[in-house]
């Protein structure tokens, strides 16, 4: 009996503090489902968020877009470079005091960027001018397609065309390592340029390691401690320096060339 | 420790918020480029308007929860850590396979919103000061 009355207390007790927790309980269950709220919306604003930004990146990128209303890119190209000496690797006066040496990969979107938006203003303001001349070695170290574009761009020199073979290149990069610089590409933007001799450039494409500008730039730009593109360097007086310009912009560029030029 | 995560997220986007519209490159330690190449790369932006604003823009609305009625600033402060999470997550995937480089800074505050939306979580599991946690 005692026993009875004690197994009787602690069901009551048992009860009561099953009580006590009820509330507790549903006040947990509701952070709970609180927290499922947020999250489910969160997840929706995510979901949305990726969807848009996947958007972005697909659509065209402007450097393949002309700069000027109403003119072709490959006219606009065309314009930048006439009538400026062309051998090789270097653009402009032979004899100009200084060189500007730049460091690129074909594939590479900063290199686009600046051929696209700084560099007509180098050339203009400077090459042109005959204040320096300029010197482009290509790496091709992003990948197969930086190769083929490499190859493609060492011939393009060879027949001193190598300038608007990279500027066009440039302003139709596509999805870096995609495949895309296949022989139809190289063609597409080679017979842009006018008088060059495209079946040889996809040639070259096609067989990239035959072209010993290929390998040149590659231990140029090793030889002199270069680790990213693009990388710009001034050469006056037989040294080498790097230029830092401070930004991306064209003024930026310029800003930094008048001082390596003025010696400071 | 929300306000201390939030300020330090406060720190990392407003840098990279700061060098995108002056027009500079962001410091790198080690060098490479990665911060540079991601910055610059068509990911750095949504719908026209850059991550890095974005992102400053969720730790301050964060930060700003606190001020918030109790319940109200930690269903804010979930919310919006819990997007960064999930958005954070995306764009280091997007670093690491598309870009094929690496922002330390991104990474940063990557891992400053996943404290974030961890103690976000928290704060909301554990309620605010009611009594009556479940009894031992």
């Amino acid at each position: 009996m005692a026993r009875l009355n004690q197994l009787e207390s602690d069901t009551f007790e048992f009860l009561d503090r099953l009580e006590e927790r009820e509330p507790t309980l549903s006040l947990a269950m509701s952070r709970v489902l609180q927290l499922a709220l947020v999250a489910g919306l969160a997840a929706v604003v995510v979901v949305v968020a990726i969807v848009l930004s996947s958007n972005g990146a697909d659509e065209e990128s402007p450097a393949t877009t002309s700069q000027t209303p109403g003119v072709s890119p490959a006219e606009e190209v065309q314009e930048l470079f006439a009538g400026i000496p062309q051998k090789g690797i270097r653009l402009g006066e032979a004899k100009a005091p200084a060189t500007l040496v730049e460091i690129a990969d074909l594939q590479c979107p900063f290199c686009a960027q600046y051929s696209v938006e700084a560099m007509p203003t180098v050339v203009r303001d400077y090459v042109r001018t005959g204040k320096l001349n300029y010197e482009l070695h290509f790496r091709s170290f992003l990948g197969r397609d930086s190769v083929r574009a490499a190859g493609a761009a060492a011939e393009a020199a060879n027949q001193d065309l190598m300038y608007q073979f990279a500027d066009l290149f440039f302003r139709n990069q596509g999805p870096e390592n995609s495949g895309y610089a296949d022989a139809a590409f190289i063609r597409e933007v080679g017979s842009q340029v006018e008088g060059l001799d495209v079946d040889k450039v996809v040639a070259a494409a096609d067989d990239p390691l035959a072209q010993p500008a290929v390998r040149r730039g590659e231990q140029f730009a090793r030889g002199i401690g270069s680790t990213s593109t693009p990388d710009f360097y001034i050469r006056k007086g037989g040294r080498l320096t790097p230029l830092e310009p401070q930004g991306t912009s064209p003024e930026a560029y310029a800003a930094a060339i008048d001082a390596a030029l003025a010696g400071s | 420790m929300t306000a201390v995560l939030a300020l330090a997220g406060i720190g990392i986007a407003g840098y990279l918020t700061w060098v995108h519209y002056a027009d500079l490159s962001p410091v790198c330690v080690g060098g490479g480029g990665g911060c540079e190449k991601v910055q610059m790369s068509d990911w750095a932006k949504l719908g026209g308007v850059p991550v890095a604003l974005l992102g400053l823009g969720a730790y301050v609305v964060v930060l700003a929860s606190l001020a918030l009625p109790e319940e109200l600033g930690r269903s804010v402060a979930a919310f919006v850590t819990l997007v960064g999470f999930g958005f954070s997550a995306w764009l280091t995937y997007v670093e690491l396979v598309e870009i094929e480089a690496i922002c330390q800074w991104c990474v940063a505050s990557a891992v400053v919103m996943t404290l974030l939306a961890l103690v976000s979580v928290a704060r909301i599991l554990r309620g605010g000061r009611e009594h009556g946690a479940l009894a031992a």
